[in-house]
């Protein structure tokens, strides 16, 4: 039996998916704060109920939260733990984010160590545990002298550390997915995150500014994508103790390109392409936290909002990097998707539900 | 092709001046005095007994006194900024000038009367309107035009621009103030030769202040634009720029701006933020006299005035001093 955290979630419902239509003999647990948001999700998914026993618990309670039955149960019968279980809001504070994302792998990971039968722990990170590091970004322990832009970064960092230290027969394996902008090339979007907010915010021209070069590589990619490299090698043998990154590597679009992209896509529509709403100046550092402080000191509400909305990773635009993708690459047998084969669609998607999914958001 | 250059500048501002202290104890601001100063500011002109027609008369007179011009040699008289009956009421009264739209006394215009008190009998008059800051901009933009095809030898372009001396004197953070702005426009000439004039409107804007927020993220990638889109149009590089003379609004955004367009902050001719405020008839201009006369600007000096028009206009002149 393998556990599945964050079996709710983009990332982790996909993986869990994927493994199961892979081994029609493979038997899963989830590890789900609330089971009927876990019925929702498994009817989203389409998963064979059957196959999986959801088990309740809480990345943030003592032991995962769960009870002397079931932790006896998972010792017995777990092989292997896949945990893409995170706390994904670049906005919280620092503890907040370690609460869930240091603690809670912190609990994976003894999890992991006392079950006798484990042989992998698979984690889902994310390629910016670079933080503010600059240029080729390789795949293995890039360090922690930069810093990072927010304490998501840091916290996923520091959960990388842990599971590096796991030891015993348990061997682990670490994917750093870059930012998910869409479920697929069509670019359907099921989730919405910081990339698609400040993509509204610039629809509506209410981004003067984004800190970076006009080179700047841009690094997204798919869910379908992510969900399927790991699916695929979350347990195969041949990447034990390796780094890999699930990014688009020199698929990445430059910065500048990616707003001319974006601008051609929504220029479609005749009524946006009517207002002439300029691009952002693409500035240093220093000049967009100097406009910041201005903004803060002089503006409305609105444009407020909406710079410290963006403050919390556009800075990270300003440490240009390119992810190494090789390891990933030889082990896939296959490059990752380019940026520019799902952008339109997902810019194209985003302009037929002016992102329907962050008013429900803001109403509730 | 002829190169058409601004032949003189004269300006005229009225005769009251009010500190930021003054005008914060007038409930004529709405930001602190402290972070207004923060900004550059600190004194206005606020014209209480004049009119606007009374400074754009001034200005123009005194343009014309001093460059020796033949008046029968002015083809063309533009005139913008305060309009109709409202610049022709001294400030205090201006609430009171609305009154004569309802009848034939709207008919009555200042450019016209401009034309005549000036002796202008040969020159064409057009009068701009809806331009906000930008207007003298615009006037010597349609005075360039004209001078290169030919049709005219000489405009006087003039702009006087106020708000009622009761009103407000703070707009999105910068002072106002009232003046007026004269410029002979000729159609060759080795001083201020206009290298280059760019001009983008962007109606989307036009409720400025309902689309406030909107104003405030365009500004920029707007501004930097238009700068860099005049220096190319010049035929130059930015390190070619030896001044860029600004329209006085807040340093704070001039810092922005300047860095930017990679235009050093030693380059901004700021000197009459402070002593003037931003006067919406076209401080532009006046830095450029008062430049060239400290001094700071030398003739040969390739200079950019870039200025915006509160809504939906950025403009800017490439001028060889």
């Amino acid at each position: 039996m393998i556990l599945v955290t964050g079996a709710t979630g983009l990332v982790g419902g996909g993986v869990l998916a994927r493994l199961l239509a892979a081994d029609r003999n493979l038997r899963v647990a989830v590890l789900v704060r609330d089971l009927r948001r876990w019925v929702t999700a498994a009817a989203r998914l389409g998963v064979a109920t059957d196959r999986v026993l959801p088990v309740v618990g809480d990345l943030l309670r003592p032991g995962l939260g769960l009870d002397v039955a079931t932790r006896a149960r998972l010792q017995r019968e777990l092989t292997a733990v896949v945990h893409a279980a995170a706390d994904i809001v670049f906005s919280r504070p620092l503890d907040v984010a370690r609460a869930t994302n240091v603690e809670g792998t912190r609990r994976v990971v003894e999890l992991a160590a006392a079950c006798p039968e484990v042989r992998r722990l698979a984690f889902i990170s994310t390629a910016f545990v670079a933080g503010r590091a600059c240029g080729r970004i390789a795949e293995r322990d890039n360090g922690a002298d930069t810093g990072w832009v927010n304490a998501y970064e840091q916290s996923k960092y520091e959960a990388e550390q842990l599971v590096r230290a796991v030891g015993g027969a348990c061997e682990w394996v670490i994917f750093r997915p870059a930012a998910i902008v869409c479920d697929a090339p069509a670019g359907q979007i099921s989730q919405v995150n910081s990339v698609h907010l400040a993509l509204r915010l610039l629809y509506h021209g209410l981004v003067p500014m984004i800190p970076g070069s006009d080179d700047a590589p841009i690094d997204v990619v798919t869910a379908e994508f992510v969900a399927d490299a790991v699916a695929r090698l979350a347990l195969h043998p041949d990447v034990a103790g390796r780094v890999l990154h699930l990014c688009a590597g020199a698929g990445a679009l430059p910065l500048r390109g990616l707003f001319d992209l974006t601008w051609r896509t929504w220029a479609a529509d005749p009524a946006w392409r009517r207002k002439d709403i300029a691009q952002p100046v693409i500035a240093d550092l220093d000049t967009y936290a100097l406009f910041a402080r201005s903004v803060e000191a002089t503006a409305d509400e609105p444009l407020k909002r909406a710079m410290r909305s963006l403050s919390h990773f556009v800075p990270q635009l300003a440490h240009a990097k390119r992810f190494d993708t090789t390891e990933a690459e030889a082990a896939l047998g296959h490059a990752p998707p380019a940026v520019e084969t799902f952008w339109t669609q997902m810019s194209t998607h985003l302009l037929t539900v002016r992102w329907p999914e962050l008013r429900r958001e803001e109403a509730a | 092709m002829t190169t058409p250059c601004i032949g003189g500048i004269a300006y005229a501002f009225p005769e009251t001046s009010r500190s930021l202290g003054e005008l914060a104890a007038a409930g004529q601001l709405e930001s602190a005095p402290a972070l207004l100063a923060e900004f550059g500011f600190e004194r206005v002109h606020v014209a209480v007994a004049e009119s606007p027609y009374a400074l754009a008369h001034r200005a123009a007179e005194r343009l014309l006194a001093e460059q020796k011009v033949d008046r029968e040699s002015i083809d063309l008289l533009i005139y913008g900024g305060a309009p109709g009956t409202l610049a022709l009421v001294p400030h205090a009264e201006a609430w009171d000038g609305t009154a004569a739209f309802r009848t034939t006394e709207r008919f009555k215009y200042p450019a016209t009367r401009l034309q005549y008190e000036l002796g202008l009998q040969r020159a064409a008059v057009i009068s701009l309107d809806q331009l906000a800051c930008t207007t003298l901009f615009g006037a010597v933009r349609i005075a360039r035009a004209l001078c290169r095809t030919g049709e005219i030898e000489r405009a006087l372009c003039v702009a006087a621009e106020f708000f009622p001396s009761d009103a407000g004197r703070e707009s999105l953070f910068n002072c106002t103030s009232d003046a007026a702005v004269a410029l002979l426009v000729e159609r060759s000439g080795s001083r201020n030769r206009i290298a280059a004039a760019t001009h983008v409107t962007k109606g989307y804007y036009w409720d400025a202040d309902a689309m406030r927020n909107e104003i405030v993220a365009s500004y920029f990638p707007t501004s930097k634009h238009v700068i860099e889109r005049v220096i190319a149009e010049a035929g130059w590089q930015s390190s070619d720029v030896a001044w860029l003379i600004p329209h006085n609004v807040s340093r704070r955004s001039w810092d922005i701006l300047l860095s930017l367009v990679r235009l050093p902050r030693a380059r901004l001719w700021a000197d009459n933020i402070a002593r003037r405020g931003h006067a919406l008839a076209g401080d532009n201009f006046i830095n450029l006299r008062d430049a060239l006369e400290q001094g700071a600007v030398q003739p040969g000096d390739k200079v950019v005035l870039f200025s915006y028009g509160y809504g939906a206009h950025w403009t800017a002149l490439a001028v060889e001093a």
